[in-house]
């Protein structure tokens, strides 16, 4: 099942991976005479900080619980101007009961011009797969969509190699379909795991 | 809205502090003229890094915010509900009629005899149906029996079980089938979805169950299997015995030979005719019917098993049981008097055998109330039938149902379709897979040699098994629709 709520979120960051795919050259244009197109990698760990709330049946109360799944997670691209770059991003996420790789369509994009720290924006938009989550006996989980917009500092020269630090929002869906149990016939767990990322990396 | 986002100090002061203006666009004026007033006033000199493009930032900050960073899990189950409901026997015993035929609803286990299919309508009755033609079978006519799940035939005589009642119909005309002869009150307890019923022998009635299946969603903590409330007590007995009608489709094997003609049951039937004999596993025993006049079965003796009888598999001149802990291996030397020989035990799961010469071929499956956690093939040795010893278990998906032709074992594997192995080399099963197909709901399956008979949720599907690698099929009578 995929959630209208993503899926807007997600049309929304591939039109503006499109726009940007599309008004990178004439960025281009009007940047130096002297940029060149050029490879860029921007490789992150870190963490998704969560909360949940559960429960709540037959008239037990509620509990919530803190989250933390660490991911990690690299972007390749090609730079299209001084400020723009758009790519693929593969990455891992270890859930406690799934582990997700997503693939996805990437974008970074420099909001700032600062000598020694740039603000920039960071999208990614795409699928989360399940191919190396181990499944217990009789339970099946499936990967689903994922979007991860969100905010950094690069620390570094402008044309050079840069330390980042990025904030970001990442919403991964996961279906699981689960061993039935006594009475049930069929059971099956819709997730949704909405995350902030907190992310150290490298882009070069 | 304008926003602007700057750095101001007073001249000679430090440090200098961040701001943010944001002035709305209706004020009539050009908004610009704010900023030159702010820009050039005495105290505040502004100091403009970015304009309009910070917009657009603080709304994705801004979003971040609002976009709540909460794992939201819900889980969707289909829950098996269960009705208390009281039936008069005696009204039961004037509803066995013949009828128009009808549609599949429900089909439960299928009975094969000559050119006739018998198709059980769960908990319904029979459909009877006309396969001289496979490529186009033909409904002929339902009978309406009360509490039906089992089928046995010899010759023109349908035993069928009614609640607790055995009943004999003369099939004669299969259009217009007839009760000859009862057994009354026979069958003590019984299960039909996972719902059991049992006799009131004092007052003649069956306190039944009937069975709604309703869909629930729970809010989970998206790591755990977490129970609601009640979940594990709420009905402790099916998860031992669920799995006993539950599936009560799968189908396999060969009938034994006997003084008349019988017709072919599966692995997981409950019915098995031998000589002057009918054998009817019940929940927790195993009863005996002497048919030496076959349309007046008269009740013989009655062997206790234990709880969580599922199936009886008749090979040569022995029974082969299969309950939810293991199988029992019956001596049938004498047919009065079966006499056990072992037991072989297993992990508790719900699991038709199905015999070839030494071996026992019997299936494990987890899932609905069958309570175990393997999903396996294990091969039996039983050349010595008082000591069965295991041979290899091979791991498999949802097995259900099983067939041999010798090499070839047909073997069901639910919603994943059906898998045809070669069985030739008894260590090596799982690399002689013939075939795996798919697009099918498998539970039940009948080789007759050259004709492969399926049952699954969806329908009866018939094939042409003459090459096992390519089956064809010849015909399919999908649920809701009569032909």
């Amino acid at each position: 099942m995929i959630y209208p709520q993503t899926k807007k979120i997600m049309k929304l960051i591939l039109t503006i991976f499109t726009i940007l795919v599309l008004v990178s050259g004439s960025l281009m244009a009007q940047d130096k005479a002297d940029f060149t197109r050029k490879y860029v990698n921007h490789t992150e760990f870190g963490g998704l900080f969560g909360r949940v709330k559960y429960g709540g049946f037959n008239g037990g109360a509620e509990a919530t619980e803190n989250r933390l799944s660490l991911t990690a997670q690299m972007f390749q691209g090609i730079k299209w101007s001084s400020s723009l770059a758009t790519g693929i991003t593969v990455g891992m996420d270890w859930y406690k009961t799934a582990l997700i790789n997503p693939v996805a369509l990437g974008a970074r994009y420099d909001i700032t011009r600062g000598r020694v720290a740039r603000l920039y924006a960071t999208a990614d938009a795409g699928y989360g797969f399940a191919w190396f989550h181990d499944d217990p006996q009789g339970f099946k989980t499936k990967g689903g969509l994922m979007v991860n917009p969100g905010l950094g500092l690069k620390y570094g020269k402008p044309d050079g190699a840069a330390f980042t630090l990025g904030i970001s929002w990442k919403r991964q869906e996961v279906n699981v379909e689960k061993a039935s149990w006594n009475n049930e016939v069929d059971r099956t767990e819709e997730r949704i795991y909405n995350r902030l990322a907190l992310r150290l990396g490298m882009i070069f | 809205m304008t926003c602007i986002f700057g750095v101001r100090y007073r001249p000679g002061a430090l440090p200098a502090d961040d701001f943010v203006l944001c002035l709305p666009t209706n004020l009539g004026r050009d908004v610009s003229l704010y900023y030159s007033e702010i820009k050039y006033s005495e105290t505040y000199k502004l100091l403009v890094l970015m304009k309009a493009k910070l917009l657009s930032f603080f709304v994705v900050i801004l979003s971040i915010g609002l976009w709540s960073c909460n794992d939201k899990c819900t889980e969707t189950r289909v829950t098996r509900r269960q009705t208390s409901v009281t039936r008069s026997m005696m009204e039961i015993r004037g509803q066995i009629k013949a009828q128009p035929p009808r549609e599949l609803v429900r089909p439960g286990k299928m009975y094969v005899k000559g050119n006739y299919l018998f198709v059980n309508e769960i908990k319904e009755g029979i459909h009877i149906i006309d396969n001289s033609n496979p490529a186009n079978p033909k409904f002929i006519s339902f009978i309406n029996i009360p509490g039906n799940g089992d089928i046995a035939v010899r010759d023109n005589i349908l035993y069928a079980d009614s609640f607790a009642d055995l009943v004999a119909l003369d099939i004669q005309d299969p259009a217009q089938a007839s009760e000859k002869g009862r057994v009354k009150n026979v069958f003590k307890t019984g299960m039909f979805d996972g719902g059991m019923w049992t006799l009131n022998e004092a007052i003649g009635a069956i306190n039944d169950v009937d069975v709604k299946f309703v869909t629930e969603t729970y809010t989970t903590n998206c790591e755990e299997n977490i129970s609601p409330g009640g979940w594990w007590w709420s009905s402790p007995w099916s998860i031992a015995f669920d799995g006993a009608y539950l599936n009560s489709s799968s189908s396999a094997g060969q009938a034994a030979t006997s003084g008349g003609t019988n017709g072919q049951a599966g692995s997981m039937a409950r019915f098995a005719l031998y000589e002057n004999f009918l054998y009817a596993v019940g929940q927790n025993s195993m009863q005996l019917f002497n048919i030496s006049n076959p349309a007046q079965p008269q009740q013989s003796t009655n062997i206790e098993l234990g709880w969580g009888i599922e199936t009886i598999f008749p090979y040569e001149n022995k029974l082969f049981i299969g309950s939810t802990t293991g199988m029992f291996i019956f001596d049938n030397s004498t047919p009065a008097t079966p006499k056990q020989l072992s037991v072989f035990r297993h992990g508790r799961s719900c699991d038709p055998v199905v015999v070839h010469e030494n071996i026992a071929y019997v299936t494990l499956r987890t899932g609905t109330g069958c309570g175990g956690s393997q999903n396996q093939l294990e091969l039996v040795d039983i050349s010595n039938p008082t000591s069965p010893q295991l041979i290899k278990s091979y791991q498999m998906e949802n097995p259900h149902g099983l067939s041999i032709d010798f090499p070839t074992l047909y073997l069901c594997e639910g919603d994943k379709g059906l898998k045809l192995f070669d069985v030739k080399d008894k260590y090596a099963i799982d690399k002689n897979q013939i075939a795996h197909f798919k697009g099918m709901d498998a539970y039940d399956v009948i080789s007759l040699g050259k004709t492969l008979l399926l049952i699954g949720k969806d329908g009866f599907y018939q094939y042409d098994a003459s090459n096992p690698k390519d089956l064809k099929q010849i015909s399919k009578i999908p649920v809701g629709k009569a032909i």
